[in-house]
């Protein structure tokens, strides 16, 4: 109960003195504010880099694996890709995906088109974060259809005369020996040069690499592996594909630039963490600062609290409450501020053109708690000296004229 | 059993330039429960510090102090606090109101450090108290917007509304005009009587002075007690020892 009495004293104390409350905590608010927004603004940044490169490189840890015939060349043989499968299925790395270049021709109504080609497997998909524009994309059933199956970018489907999910549209592929696919789905290309498609490599060797009037495709493997193994699985694959190519040779490197945006969030978690505990600190100065202007004013207060019986531990207490008080809730009230703008971003009309956010980023909770806590931890020591002060003020001097 | 009793205190303070000053010196009082005790003297006599002596406010540097027959010397900051709160009341001559609180949160406040009780239903105590000054009109009213006649009822509810057995006023009417002086005297007795509180008043005016049960004086730190004569006598200066 005496808990209780001080704590509704203390707050009776923050809302008639609120004025000066608010007036101290202009720095307070403003250094949370900032530091939470700036964190999740660079968490969006952040997130769309590795978006982008996620769709080019893929993800980190992504690797490249590649095995080159006697004469240099790699092609899309059923024996290196046997090869490659037995390697990944031997260190059971679940992500992985077989993948090459290649063109080929497309008859579309328009007349014939060079498509640039991507092979892939279904799990390319998620390995890239290929978005689905319209219908689907591949699936581990499509490795057994009939006829080739194809995903292809807007321009290839515009071509097609749209796309209909409905009634999937297909198109006569290859030259001299033409086989008709199926356009199962259609995708969003970054690459806006050239008309695009995305084919399964069983579908390539069997139907479509015939036509070598294109030059040949070309294969790899890429497999996505936890970021702290990439550099051993490297180091084994490479001997292990080596030792199974009899007379060719075999490179494994690293695909994605995983490593170079770790720095962006290093930025992140010292640089403005940094930046913000030092506005913290100001913003601590300028409470410090009105607490001690005030403590004066407050000393005959105090002494009249202290006729009423208030020992030394209650009047220590409302001063640093006052000002614990008023930071946290400087602090929440910058937070929320904070929500509220970023996630009412409009975020389409913001960004530039060809840059997106699938997955755009919670709002980082842990840099609105830090900064929450850091305020009121603020709070605390600002109050610190005030409250000292009001403790060993005389009564005698505080109540008499 | 006498309440207050003081025996030989002294109170000195160091000055800056290392003299001391006795502000009091081998003061004896001893005063009953539900009296009514005057103390006059001029301007910088120690009155005041003889009130916040026996209102635990301020220690004695010598002598002996008796509350309800047990000695307070000793005793811890906290444990002083809590008796000092549970025990004594006190008005201020500058009322000494808490500025942005209504008549009836001034009243309230004391009741923070009160039972729980006393707390919880702070409120409807201090409308009462309130009522009991003749301020039931003026419960929400801000002390700044009252009269000083009315401030000081305000700060009158305030020292009484835990019920203290002891009530010090340190010059209760020196801010204010002899007829409010004497309004505010009034309600004062007739609640001191009425609750059956013990009365230290202290007054530079011989008329409030007059209607206490018995009277002293305080002359550079000495206190005697005056005989009706005395008082009467026009030199307040002059008193026998
Ligand atoms: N803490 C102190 N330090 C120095 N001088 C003090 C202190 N307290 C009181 N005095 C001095 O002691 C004298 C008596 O003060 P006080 O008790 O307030 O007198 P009164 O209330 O009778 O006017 C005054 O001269 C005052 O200046
Ligand atoms: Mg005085």
């Amino acid at each position: 109960m005496g808990l209780l009495a001080a704590i509704t004293e203390a707050w009776q104390e923050v809302r008639v003195h609120r004025v000066r409350v608010v007036l101290s905590l202009v720095g307070v608010f403003l250094a949370v504010f900032a530091m939470t927004t700036i964190t999740a603004v660079g968490r969006m940044g952040a997130q769309m880099l590795q978006e982008s490169s996620d769709r080019s490189q893929g993800r980190a840890a992504t690797l490249q694996l590649d095995v080159y015939s006697s004469d240099g060349s790699s092609t899309v043989d059923a024996e290196s890709m046997a090869q490659l499968r037995s390697v990944v299925a031997r260190h059971g790395i679940p992500w992985s995906s077989l993948t090459g270049s290649l063109q080929f021709p497309a008859r579309l109504p328009a007349g014939t088109k060079l498509v640039s080609g991507t092979i892939v497997e279904p799990r390319y998909g998620e390995m890239h974060r290929i978005q689905v524009l319209q219908g689907r994309w591949f699936t581990d059933a499509d490795t057994d259809r009939f006829a080739p199956a194809l995903v292809v970018d807007q321009q290839f489907a515009d071509g097609l005369g749209g796309f209909d999910p409905a009634a999937p549209p297909t198109v006569v592929l290859g030259g001299d020996t033409p086989v008709r696919g199926t356009v199962i789905g259609v995708v969003d290309d970054r690459n806006t040069d050239g008309v695009s498609a995305w084919v399964l490599p069983g579908d390539v060797e069997r139907w479509i690499s015939a036509d070598t009037t294109y030059g040949s495709a070309q294969l790899g493997m890429q497999v996505w592996v936890p970021d702290r193994d990439a550099e051993a699985l490297q180091q084994v694959l490479q001997q292990e594909l080596t030792a199974s190519v009899p007379g060719g040779n075999a490179g494994v490197y690293r695909y994605d630039s995983g490593e170079e945006l770790g720095v962006v969030n290093v930025v992140l978690a010292y640089g403005v963490r940094g930046i913000g505990i030092f506005a913290l600190v100001l913003g601590g100065i300028g409470v410090l600062n009105v607490g001690l202007v005030t403590v004066r004013q407050r000393i005959r207060e105090i002494g009249v609290r202290r006729s009423f019986g208030a020992t030394s531990g209650r009047v220590f207490f409302a001063v640093l409450f006052e000002s614990v008080c008023a930071t946290a809730a400087a602090g929440a009230l910058a937070v929320l501020l904070s929500v509220a703008i970023i996630s009412n971003l409009p975020l389409s009309l913001i960004l530039p053109q060809g840059i997106s956010l699938t997955d755009v980023p919670p709002y980082p909770w842990e840099a609105a708690l830090e900064g929450f806590l850091a305020a009121t931890a603020i709070g605390a020591l600002a109050g610190l000296v005030p409250a000292v002060m009001a403790v060993r003020a005389q009564v005698i001097d505080a109540i008499r004229y | 059993m006498s309440v207050v009793s003081l025996n030989g205190i002294g109170r000195s303070v160091a000055l800056p330039d290392g003299e001391v000053l006795r502000i009091l010196t081998g003061v004896d009082l001893v005063v009953e429960a539900g009296e009514h005790v005057a103390v006059v003297g001029r301007s910088g006599s120690g009155k005041s510090t003889l009130l916040n002596l026996v209102g635990l406010l301020d220690r004695p540097t010598s002598g002996e102090y008796l509350l309800d027959g047990r000695p307070t010397t000793g005793m811890s900051a906290r444990r002083t606090a809590k008796l000092r709160g549970a025990t004594f009341g006190f008005v201020f001559q500058q009322f000494n109101l808490l500025p942005g609180r209504s008549a009836t949160d001034n009243v309230a406040s004391p009741l923070f450090y009160g039972s729980s009780r006393e707390f919880l239903r702070r409120r409807s105590i201090a409308r009462a108290m309130l009522t009991r000054v003749g301020l039931g009109g003026r419960l929400d009213t801000m002390p700044e917007k009252l009269s000083g006649g009315e401030q000081q009822r305000v700060a009158l509810a305030r020292s009484l509304v835990r019920r203290p057995r002891v009530l010090l006023a340190d010059e209760p009417t020196g801010a204010l005009d002899v007829d409010t002086g004497s309004a505010v005297m009034d309600v004062l007795e007739e609640l001191v009587r009425e609750d059956g509180t013990t009365l230290v008043t202290i007054t530079h005016d011989l008329a409030v002075a007059a209607r206490a049960d018995r009277r002293f004086r305080l002359d550079h730190g000495v206190l005697t007690q005056l005989d009706d004569a005395a008082l009467h006598g026009a030199t307040a200066d002059r008193s026998a020892p």
